[in-house]
């Protein structure tokens, strides 16, 4: 580790006063000395033939901020470390500041290309401290562009996992279609990506003609460019060696991991929790769970299965066209809400898995504890267990097929 | 719960053998003073700054043109003497048309940096398609997303990877001012605390139009050599009293 | 709300429950002493009466007074969450079983309670911070550690210069503690 720069008389211009004291590069070093607890100790001991390598917090996969300590024998990697924190915002301390409305605000840039489910969970756990009802259309409103949100996630999740694997077509045709599901968003909520759409109580404003006419136009589409973006994946040969075999987890593993979501249903569980513990309007609309266990729970599988949930999604945006009642599209609330004192624990399902709030709530206009529980959070925790025995650049398409995004895991 | 006064707070909390213990604070509901940092860092190059009496007009780069910084030459550039040639110029022309960011993306902001650089809104067509992954071939810093000040130190270390010529755009609300995280305990408010930035491009995440309306400004300040000079100042402008 | 459920939990059990079993909405919740964790939670996923077999959440809590580790769990037995409150550890040195055993995936949830709020987690192999730098010292989430805005009372009236509403050069102490005060 190279001293402190001292500052001189003619500093030159890439050598900015920085507040930071080098010593904080210590613990970004191998092994960090010196380990802390038992499994630090075992994993930073080296066999011979052994050596680490640092895949460090800026590297070319897009899922940003994570940093792992790969520990390789040759090509193939013997375990891994994955370092988390390097975009640890302290969304919950914020949100114990914060009044009961902030918290749409502070809660979107968790999962940031699924915000409406980040938002939906809280939204729900205060509509039960609130004990209000939400009106239909309002809910059917919530499904209808949380669905849609599903498909923007998921429409990125096929480019990335290409890209990942070094296909650059992919995530430019992906973007494509988000681009244009996120101005269909933006003609309701104003936004393209961090929405703040819903509202305890509803939501922030009925749909209106712009998004009618655009979601027309491109549920049109959407069945048959669907199709035309996964195909050129789908049958893709290298990418289908490359996913094949790859990362396999059964059934008992995941459960025992706290796995939900795409990541549990791969592995042939047909839990959902919109089937299993149904919120909103769900009850009423038709459509499948899909699971997928063909090849074992691979990252084959859990690709497939995300394809086949767009379809299901696309399913429910039918029915919510069809069938959305008249009314309004947010209760009667006041402007400062006092919940009852008590708890409350309100899960949704996004597009990662089981996303979910437990708020506690003090009887002031503050909330006590705002506790959000991630699912890219956990499925980090499984890739040292997919990774036995794999080589460096399976890494990639590992944690690609997990789909984590830092802003929900780091919090 | 005791109550210690003037004792320093346990550390260690990490290591092996020792207990976890909390920062022992005060009791009761005494206003905390706050912690004021001098600022030893940074110091306008005009004394009237932030203090009333300058026009919007009137910003630092317009000083910093006025004073003899800007004017002479970089020295790194060797054999290209005070006065810019039309070499210079060809080679300001070449630079601003094919600046390479590095893949730099944190949070949200990196969502809306890849819808700019995609088929919708094209970067491509101002040269800036090739996001490079390594720092050694990367022109531009455009840092998308919060910075914590876990990763200040790769980030900066990323920085002074980048070979000059080079340039930084802020892009996001959390690197100008912290955005909605200014109250955090782990953000570090807006980026220009520890690199210096060229163009602020504000937004929650900024559309991408915006983004490349910032990196068009870019362009104009490599052409106009405005983006580079020795003596950057590293800081927001606050004046030392305050 | 399922009160077959409360029914069986609290014939199942009674001296480990250290308060009543409350139930809103479709929330069941039982309260029992942080030693008893390991065993509660081994029934409740082994037996197929309650088969819980997802761990759904595990959060810690701050009350002020006391914490609180919080789990919550999912059974297709029955259509509610249960939520288990390992109530009533000290603040100033908080230990809980760790239930790694049972769910390996607890453990990064246990590290990101230790990190917040310095529970320690007795059988975590792997018990260091996850989202601080590893030299940080303080438990974020705590309720004695403050952020700038909590000095004041109120979330919008803060401490520091900047949020008051008047000019910044006349920011005394006496102008700072009267709006504070306020």
């Amino acid at each position: 580790m190279t001293a402190p720069s001292t500052p001189h008389q003619h500093p030159s211009a890439d050598d900015p006063r920085i507040l930071l004291d080098d010593s904080i590069g210590q613990f970004e070093s191998i092994p960090p000395y010196p380990p802390r607890t038992e499994r630090e100790a075992e994993f930073y001991t080296l066999r011979d033939g052994e050596m680490f390598i640092n895949m460090g917090p800026q590297h070319p996969s897009t899922h940003g901020v994570l940093r792992v300590v790969l520990k390789i024998n040759g090509e193939q990697v013997v375990d891994l470390d994955p370092v988390l924190g390097y975009l640890h915002r302290g969304v919950e301390k914020l949100c114990e500041n914060a009044d009961y409305h902030h918290i749409n605000s502070q809660v979107d840039p968790l999962e940031y290309i699924s915000s409406l489910f980040c938002e939906w969970s809280p939204v729900m756990a205060f509509e039960h401290l609130l004990d209000v009802e939400v009106p239909r259309r309002a809910e059917y409103i919530r499904v209808l562009t949380g669905e849609l949100n599903r498909i923007l996630s998921h429409a990125l999740f096929m480019g990335w996992m290409a890209l990942d694997l070094g296909g650059l077509t992919p995530i430019l045709w992906s973007f494509i279609e988000r681009d244009e599901i996120a101005e269909m968003l933006a003609s309701i909520t104003g936004q393209r990506l961090l929405f703040n759409y819903f509202r305890i109580g509803g939501v922030n404003g009925d749909i209106n003609h712009d998004f009618m006419s655009r979601l027309g136009d491109w549920m049109s589409r959407a069945g048959a460019q669907h199709e035309a973006n996964t195909q050129l994946l789908n049958e893709n040969e290298i990418f289908v060696r490359r996913m094949r075999d790859l990362g396999r987890m059964d059934r008992e593993t995941a459960l025992r991991m706290a796995v939900t979501g795409p990541n549990l249903r791969a592995t042939g569980t047909p839990y959902d929790v919109r089937r299993a513990h149904p919120y909103s309007v769900y009850p009423e609309l038709e459509f499948d769970v899909p699971t997928r266990g063909h090849n074992g729970g691979d990252c084959l599988d859990r690709y497939l299965l995300r394809v086949d949930e767009v379809k299901q999604s696309l399913r429910i945006i039918d029915q919510c066209l069809h069938n959305m009642p008249d009314g309004p599209v947010m209760a009667k609330l006041p402007r400062l809400l006092r919940p009852r004192p008590g708890r409350a624990f309100a899960a949704v399902e996004g597009p990662r898995g089981m996303y979910a709030t437990y708020a506690i709530s003090d009887g002031t206009d503050q909330p006590f504890r705002m506790r959000i529980h991630d699912p890219s959070f956990i499925a980090l925790q499984l890739v040292p267990l997919l990774m036995k025995d794999n080589l460096i650049a399976d890494t990639m398409a590992v944690m690609a097929s997990l789909d984590p995004i830092m802003g929900g895991v780091d919090k | 719960m005791a109550v210690t006064r003037g004792k320093a707070p346990q550390v260690g909390s990490d290591q092996p053998g020792q207990s976890p213990s909390a920062l022992v604070t005060t009791t009761g509901r005494d206003l905390v003073q706050p912690i004021v940092v001098p600022n030893t860092l940074w110091s306008s190059t005009s004394a009237t700054a932030y203090a009333g009496g300058r026009d919007s007009e009137h910003l630092h780069l317009t000083d910093l043109e006025g004073s003899d910084l800007v004017l002479r030459d970089d020295a790194r550039w060797g054999a290209l003497d005070v006065v810019p040639t039309k070499a210079d110029v060809v080679l300001d022309l070449i630079r601003m048309n094919s600046l390479w960011p590095l893949l730099s993306g944190l949070a949200c902001c990196a969502m809306e940096m890849m819808s700019a650089a995609t088929s919708r809104n094209d970067m491509d067509r101002w040269g800036m398609f090739p996001f490079r992954a390594s720092p050694r071939q990367a022109d531009v810093l455009i840092v998308a997303g919060t910075l914590t000040t876990k990763m200040a130190g790769p980030l900066i270390r990323l920085w002074e990877q980048m070979p000059e010529p080079k340039w930084c755009v802020a892009m996001g609300d959390c690197t100008c001012s912290g955005g909605r995280y200014k109250r955090s305990y782990s953000t570090i408010e807006g980026i220009d605390r520890v690199m210096p930035v060229d163009v602020y491009v504000p937004g929650c995440p900024p559309r991408p139009e915006g983004l490349i309306y910032g990196m068009m400004k870019l362009q104009q300040l490599v052409k106009e050599r405005r983006g580079q000079f020795q003596e950057r100042a590293i800081g927001p402008n606050v004046p030392q009293d305050v | 709300m399922d009160r077959q459920l409360r029914k069986r939990l609290e014939a199942r059990f009674a001296e480990r429950l250290t308060g009543p079993v409350r139930q809103r909405h479709d929330q069941t919740e039982i309260r029992i002493a942080p030693s008893d964790v390991p065993e509660v939670m081994r029934e409740l996923h082994d037996d197929p009466a309650f088969d819980f077999q997802l761990l759904a959440d595990l959060a810690g809590v701050d009350t002020g007074a006391h914490m609180q580790c919080v789990y919550h769990l999912w059974s297709s037995t029955t259509p509610d969450w249960l939520r288990v409150i390992a109530d009533g550890m000290p603040r100033d040195d908080p230990r809980v079983p760790s239930l790694t055993g049972l769910w390996p995936g607890a453990e990064w949830m246990e590290r990101e309670a230790y990190d917040m709020f310095g529970i320690i987690f007795e059988g975590n192999r792997d018990l260091r911070r996850i989202y601080m730098p590893p030299d940080y010292t303080s438990f974020p989430l705590r309720k004695d550690f403050y952020l700038p805005d909590d000095a004041a009372r109120s979330p919008g009236g803060g401490v520091r210069h900047m949020e008051q509403s008047h000019v910044p050069t006349q920011a005394t102490e006496r102008v700072v503690r009267r709006t504070v005060k306020a």
